[in-house]
């Protein structure tokens, strides 16, 4: 049975920060590629975005939340450390308290953890229907140059056997041991880096490669096949960095490239990138997909797209309504002054 | 603070998540929040619950300021500058008070169409307090 994308929607907080405003307050900006910057407001953290995600996605198949049997949700930044994150949005969308549920918010793959479990879920349950949410909005203190790149957003999909936009034709995962990059020890609610940047790069390039290559083995194809490749963005540069090891073009990886605008998404970084590229795509397109979380590990995902039906609110439309603020508002804002 | 227990937010959840609504077996009215006796006819206490949709309008609003803002709020205005606090007349009858967020203050207006969706409230006692807001419609 054929199993894949039934529906989807993203959500783009409003506030933005430009890269200007941090040159002036810092003199310098070290998110390479990054124009500009998300920013949630006051009232808003990674369940409010999912609530709203959720609920977008479900109208864009359309169907009601009573018939979801398994719900997922992925955030490197859950307002609380210990305490269940899933039933809040089960709760505020209506999804049946009987739904099996699951958090994923160990590392910025969680987004495609979440993706799987609901794949997983619906493949051995061919009357199952699944809804994924992944939101973000990372934190890290202000001295941090791993900061400047932090941006917020959100998007859900709804993984079914029935009534697809995008088919699943295969994924392939990669985990190994790194450590140093992109961490939070156990006392800390704040993201540390150590900045061994070559280091990194190494486990960036080993598991994306890993998990890509695996599956284009797996599914036959060359990468010039894929018309979108979505890869996992801590900045706008890592996936023309992944990308040409796979050999993938600029080309193929421009509708995915949301983190130009909008920043590093964390665990929402591929799943907003996705459903960028699914706004764009035409039928009979195939789009890749390579997440990336630190310590480390990457899964890989093959879609070809089979109807033309697309999100009610496109990803476009929420990226264009905007609404700037400064350096000090948005310290204010991130309660960043640590 | 309006110090509102654990266990008191907990028993609104149903209006403060999803909105449900109680409407009158006998006059049809829609208590939002639930009322012991139908503030309509006043003759019913049978209701129906039914989940509203979260439309409306704005039927009248304020700005709260700097000093303005009750205890819980306080540090949102801080943060976040002034914010609107708006009564909605919504669909299906009810006016209900809520604030409105994701909106400029000065684009707020009276008869605005606004919707909801779950938003932070304010923390006590360690425990996010979750509910709905208003947003402008069709954004």
């Amino acid at each position: 049975m054929a199993i894949g994308i039934s529906g989807y929607g993203v959500y783009i907080p409003r506030l933005r920060i430009k890269k200007d405003d941090y040159a002036k307050a810092w003199g310098s900006f070290s998110a390479a590629g990054v124009g500009e910057k998300s920013v949630m407001g006051f009232d808003e953290d990674v369940l409010t975005a999912a609530a709203k995600v959720s609920r977008r996605a479900l109208e864009s198949v359309p169907t009601t939340p009573d018939k979801i049997t398994r719900f997922a949700i992925a955030s490197t930044t859950p307002p609380y450390v210990e305490k269940l994150l899933s039933g809040t949005v089960m709760v505020s969308v209506g999804i049946p308290n009987q739904a099996l549920s699951s958090d994923h918010i160990t590392s910025t793959r969680a987004g495609t953890e979440a993706m799987l479990a609901g794949f997983e879920h619906v493949a051995s349950n061919p009357k199952g229907m699944a809804l994924v949410a992944a939101a973000d909005s990372p934190l890290a203190s202000m001295w941090d140059s791993l900061e400047h790149a932090l941006g917020a957003g959100a998007a859900a999909f709804v993984l079914s056997g029935d009534n697809l936009i995008a088919e699943l034709e295969g994924y392939s995962s990669y985990a190994s041991e790194y450590f140093g990059e992109r961490f939070k020890p156990r006392s800390e609610t704040l993201v540390h880096d150590l900045n061994v940047k070559k280091f990194s790069e190494s486990s960036l390039i080993k598991n994306t490669t890993s998990a890509g290559s695996a599956l284009l083995k797996k599914l036959s194809r060359k990468p010039e096949e894929y018309n979108h490749v979505v890869i996992q963005q801590p900045d706008a540069r890592v996936p023309a960095t992944v990308g040409s090891r796979l050999q993938f073009t600029d080309l193929q990886l421009a509708a995915g490239l949301t983190s130009k605008i909008l920043g590093d998404l964390g665990a929402a970084s591929t799943p907003v990138s996705l459903a960028a590229a699914l706004d764009v795509a035409k039928v009979g397109e195939k789009i890749m997909v390579i997440s990336y979380g630190s310590g480390a590990g990457s899964d890989a995902l093959s879609f070809k797209v089979v109807s033309d039906r697309k999100a009610t609110v496109k990803f476009q439309t929420d990226a264009d309504r905007k609404e700037y603020i400064d350096y000090i508002k948005y310290l204010k804002l991130k309660g960043a002054i640590l | 603070m309006a110090h509102v227990s654990v266990p008191m937010y907990w028993r609104t959840i149903p209006q403060r998540y999803k909105l449900v609504g109680y409407k009158c077996k006998k006059c049809g009215s829609v208590n939002f929040p639930p009322k012991g006796v139908c503030k309509y006819c006043n003759a019913s206490s049978e209701f129906e619950e039914i989940h509203l949709s979260g439309r409306g309008k704005v039927h009248t609003f304020v700005l709260i300021s700097a000093g303005g803002a009750p205890p819980e709020f306080a540090d949102q205005e801080k943060a976040g500058g002034q914010y609107p606090v708006a009564i909605v007349q919504l669909e299906e009858g009810p006016k209900v008070i809520g604030q409105i967020a994701d909106a400029d203050p000065k684009e707020v207006k009276i008869d605005m169409p606004v919707t909801t969706e779950l938003r932070r409230i304010y923390t006590e006692e360690g425990v996010i307090r979750y509910g709905f807001k208003f947003v402008p419609a069709g954004k």
